[in-house]
């Protein structure tokens, strides 16, 4: 279990983070960039020393800035992290690389199955700088395994890869947290990164955790107006409630047609239009607001009106807190 | 090309100027003359204890300025710069304030019987001045040249500080380190304007080229110029394609 209650002073904000993992869970840390995702990450990995909190794993105590004081350093945290850059040694072959960590033997069976299981068997001999991104990406991955960490943790590692190669390191993440029963944490600020990695999404902003719960829980019901926007709900529509009372209008939970029965049913121009993966992505004016939706089928030109479906939108009140009730 | 083929000539102008007033009778006469190589002697003594005070000294001096570990980095740097730009000529005579007989310094060191100037204690230090500068800030490149993510990777795999140096830092920075080093090298070896002032004695190859084109004439001093080349070569060239093998290594 990796229990962690943090707090960092930086010079811009102060960050707060407070979450458990179990072993062979995926958490992830989701939230816009500046939002203190890798700060909580570092301060977990003991790089950050004016941390205050405590940080416990496997019932070590890393981090506890209260009496009794306790700051294991880095090297005896057994915490593994990746980062977008797989940071391989240069100078030290791939199989060196693998048996870095103190104990590991470069020929050993281990270091030869491992590299046999992320699919680099062949390069063992090879410079880091012959790898491509992803058989770096792998190699990274198989020296944490052979240093046998207690924790894994991700900073984005593969955010600068092409997407197919992204889920295939994911999947293999996934697995391999698993297989080790080891707490994992991932920091994103994709959404699509974070839920294809995780079972618990936390929602960072401005340094605070506003939300925990599942990848699709987060999503669904946001549980304030921020939260909202920064999982993807792009408009917000004016319902009846409270004054300034709104319904989150996320892209593709809108339905063409009138469906009272699955949410909020609006009709308004299509003031503009583009075409946005497989589909289009339109504009369209509804209760003075523009709102942003993905439809699967071209709208029609010429400012024609069109019926949508907000799907079981959340709704907010003035304060951007989610209300319980409302209607359209 | 052209630009840099010209500069390269240029630079090379004086040593092919060397090699072309040499004559094999001209080297057979000043270098059998007796004693004729015992500045050569001094030189490689002094420049190897000049270098290991600067491994020693200067490394840790120069990790700390790449790191930005030191309080007012700026204010460090500026005193290294300031050796820099001041003239050899000029250090040598200021050492003679600060290090001579008749200075503290120059007493307590005369209590364990020691003397900076005219000694060998006195071309160390000339040439450690004449050095020093150069070594730190091209170590201190070096250095800054490591990703500190590596260091710190290094350190959550299980290695304690001094490992992180050890397996990761002074492999990286190896190469930087050892141009930094051949520099200063070169720079000991060749020092003068410092040693002129404060280590007259005993002669190390520069003053023996001095002494000797004032007493008896260019023709016979060229020849401890071309000494001071051959020897004075070999350790940056080795630290040069030593440097460069080993970046290659991480390329390929």
């Amino acid at each position: 279990m990796l229990e962690v209650d943090v707090e960092v002073d930086r010079r811009d904000l102060t960050v707060r983070g407070a979450f458990q993992v179990a072993p062979g869970e995926r958490l992830a840390l989701f939230g816009p960039s500046g939002a203190g995702k890798t700060t909580i990450l570092e301060t977990v990995a003991g790089l950050v020393p004016h941390a205050r909190g405590h940080v416990v794993l496997a019932g070590r105590v890393l981090t506890q800035t209260q009496a009794p004081r306790r700051a294991v350093p880095p090297w005896r945290r057994r915490v593994g992290l990746l980062r977008q850059d797989p940071g391989l040694f240069p100078h030290l072959t791939v199989r060196q690389n693998l048996a870095y960590a103190p104990g590991a033997d470069p020929s050993g069976q281990e270091t030869v199955a491992i590299a046999a299981q992320l699919g680099i068997g062949q390069l063992l001999d090879a410079r880091p700088a012959r790898l491509s991104g992803g058989q770096a990406h792998r190699a990274a991955l198989g020296r944490l395994l052979l240093a046998h960490c207690d924790a894994l943790l991700l900073d984005e590692p593969y955010s600068g890869l092409d997407d197919a190669l992204r889920r295939v390191l994911t999947d293999l993440v996934r697995s391999l947290v698993a297989a080790r029963e080891v707490p994992a944490v991932l920091v994103a600020h994709e959404l699509a990164d974070a839920q294809a990695f995780a079972d618990r999404l936390a929602v960072l902003d401005q340094g605070r955790i506003l939300q925990v719960g599942t990848p699709d829980e987060v999503v669904l019901e946001p549980v304030t107006r921020r939260v909202a926007e920064l999982v993807g709900y792009r408009s917000f529509v004016p319902v009846t409630g409270p004054d300034g009372s709104v319904a989150g209008v996320h892209p593709e939970r809108v339905a063409v047609g009138a469906h009272p029965g699955r949410g909020v049913v609006l009709a308004g121009p299509v003031v503009a239009f583009r075409p946005s993966g497989a589909g289009w992505e339109a504009d369209i004016e509804a209760r003075g607001a523009v709102l942003y939706c993905h439809l699967a089928d071209r709208p029609a030109t010429g400012g024609a009106e069109l019926e949508i479906t907000l799907l079981d939108p959340p709704f907010f009140g003035p304060d951007g807190a989610l209300l319980p009730q409302a209607s359209a | 090309m052209i630009g840099a083929g010209i500069i390269w000539l240029a630079l090379l102008g004086p040593v092919i100027t060397l090699l072309a007033h040499l004559s094999w009778s001209a080297i057979g006469s000043s270098l059998s003359a007796p004693g004729a190589l015992d500045p050569l002697l001094v030189s490689l003594e002094a420049g190897g204890v000049t270098l290991a005070v600067l491994l020693l000294l200067g490394t840790p001096l120069a990790w700390k300025l790449a790191r930005g570990t030191l309080p007012f980095p700026r204010f460090w740097e500026a005193g290294l710069l300031c050796s820099l730009l001041l003239p050899p000529l000029v250090i040598g005579l200021l050492l003679v304030f600060m290090v001579g007989p008749y200075t503290p310094i120059g007493e307590v060191l005369g209590t364990v019987h020691l003397s900076a100037v005219n000694t060998f204690l006195a071309l160390v230090i000339a040439e450690v001045y004449e050095s020093a500068p150069y070594y730190v800030l091209g170590a201190q490149a070096a250095f800054g040249a490591v990703d500190p993510r590596m260091e710190e990777q290094a350190a959550l795999l299980g290695d304690r500080p001094a490992q992180v140096t050890r397996r990761v830092t002074l492999p990286l920075a190896g190469p930087g380190l050892a141009m930094a080093l051949a520099v200063a090298w070169a720079r000991a070896m060749g020092a003068f304007g410092a040693v002129i002032i404060i280590a007259y004695h005993p002669y190390g190859l520069p003053l023996q080229i001095w002494t000797t084109l004032q007493e008896t004439g260019l023709a016979s001093a060229l020849p401890f110029a071309l000494v001071l080349l051959v020897v004075a070569l070999p350790l940056p060239l080795a630290a040069y394609i030593w440097s460069a093998r080993a970046r290659g290594r991480r390329r390929s």
